[in-house]
């Protein structure tokens, strides 16, 4: 690799990391407290509830 | 190395590859949905096409996870050098499977309204300033259009005509792609599924990631070689120089050199492949000709040089021994001299 692609792609690793780790915490912190599966049946959702 | 363009280039070992990647690929999906089925509590069960949707997302994501760390590992190790020489039909088949859990979540989710199906997509969800309920489907087809421009130009014909420089930019474009997909599983998937496996497998998944990726980028970046009083860069004992592998010089300014031996020859040549700009340093002589170890393009030692009929040429940098180390002289000579190797043995 060139080094002015080295050096972008570098750079570009400590820019997106930290915002993947930021979104994946707070994703993880926002999650509703009782998720909701689309994919049960409207009955089961609502007893989870 | 192939002189003109094919629509895929398949040598036995790529036949064997993809005929390995496309029965682990369907070896995943099977038992994904099997082990989901047999696994859903009693009473719970979720329809084929949604436990194919799962399957799909969950395999295009761990592809593309393996995909970006096949780079860094095979730097660090050669166990990882065939997956680089086949990561391109890897892309592509993990943009395949991509597009056929878009086109699922497309027909489940968004088919059976009377709005079209795309804009139904943008707009079906407007909740744009929440995190729990944001669109996230919307980020997966950020990801996917990136894949797409990925493949599309993902053969040689592209390479090139657009030039490596701006095909390899144009191809970093895969980390954002990335970046689109951890958010889509973090605002998505992360927000309704119940077991803990999902959140662990992302963080996991972005943690290799962004580590191998700094990780390795930060040790190319760390201190260039010093020269000697009279300008050579010191490379390395003779000793220490394995047959038919290159030790890499950093100058201060300038490519990084790559310094071969064959038997008791020293030739240097620039460590950037003209291809893709591959580290030709981490190949090997093959046939006589150094052999980039991303897709096998192959340069003489003596010359820089790709054998006729192909017609790269790279810069050769004189070398010299003394005392039984091996210097190279940092300035470049123009792309394809021949420039006259070192002999090992031979008087300094």
């Amino acid at each position: 690799m060139k080094r002015t692609h080295r050096k972008s792609h570098i750079l570009l690793w400590l820019i997106l990391g930290p915002v993947m780790f930021a979104t994946i915490a707070l994703a993880v912190l926002n999650r509703p407290a009782a998720p909701v599966n689309d994919a049960l049946p409207g009955p089961l959702i609502e007893e989870a509830r | 190395m192939s002189h003109d363009y094919k629509a895929v280039q398949w040598t036995p070992f790529k036949k064997r590859f993809d005929l390995w990647m496309l029965c682990g690929i369907v070896l995943y999906i099977v038992l994904f949905i099997v082990l989901g089925e047999v696994n859903q509590p009693p009473g719970e069960s979720i329809h084929p096409v949604q436990a194919l949707m799962r399957a799909t997302g969950t395999l295009a994501f761990l592809l593309l996870t393996f995909i970006l760390c096949i780079g860094p590992l095979a730097r660090m190790t050669d166990r990882f050098k065939p997956f680089l020489y086949n990561r391109r039909h890897l892309g592509v088949t993990t943009f395949l499977i991509a597009l056929i859990h878009a086109a699922l979540v497309m027909m489940w989710y968004h088919g059976f309204s009377e709005t079209n199906p795309f804009v139904s997509l943008f707009i079906s969800n407007p909740r744009y300033d929440s995190l729990a309920g944001f669109p996230f489907e919307v980020l997966g087809f950020g990801a996917l259009l990136i894949m797409f421009l990925m493949a599309a130009t993902s053969h040689d014909f592209w390479n090139a005509n657009l030039g490596p420089g701006v095909w390899k930019t144009l191809h970093m474009g895969v980390y954002l792609a990335y970046a689109l997909l951890i958010a889509h599983v973090a605002l998505g998937a992360i927000q309704f599924e119940k077991s803990p496996a999902y959140v662990v497998l992302l963080a996991a998944g972005a943690t290799v990631v962004v580590a191998l990726h700094i990780g390795t980028g930060l040790a190319a970046f760390r201190g260039s070689d010093k020269a000697d009083t009279d300008g050579w860069l010191k490379v390395a004992a003779v000793a220490d120089m394995q047959d038919a592998r290159a030790k890499i010089v950093r100058p201060s300014d300038g490519e990084a050199i790559a310094v071969f031996r064959d038997g008791n020859k020293i030739s240097a040549v620039s460590n950037v492949c003209r291809h893709q700009g591959g580290p030709l340093g981490e190949g090997k002589i093959v046939d006589g000709c150094i052999t980039c170890p991303w897709h096998g393009f192959q340069y003489r030692m003596e010359d820089g040089q790709s054998p006729p009929p192909f017609t790269e040429k790279i810069a050769t940098y004189a070398t010299r021994i003394i005392e039984g180390v091996v210097y190279v002289n940092p300035e470049p000579n123009a792309p394809g001299t021949p420039q006259t190797p070192s002999q090992i043995g031979a008087p300094s």
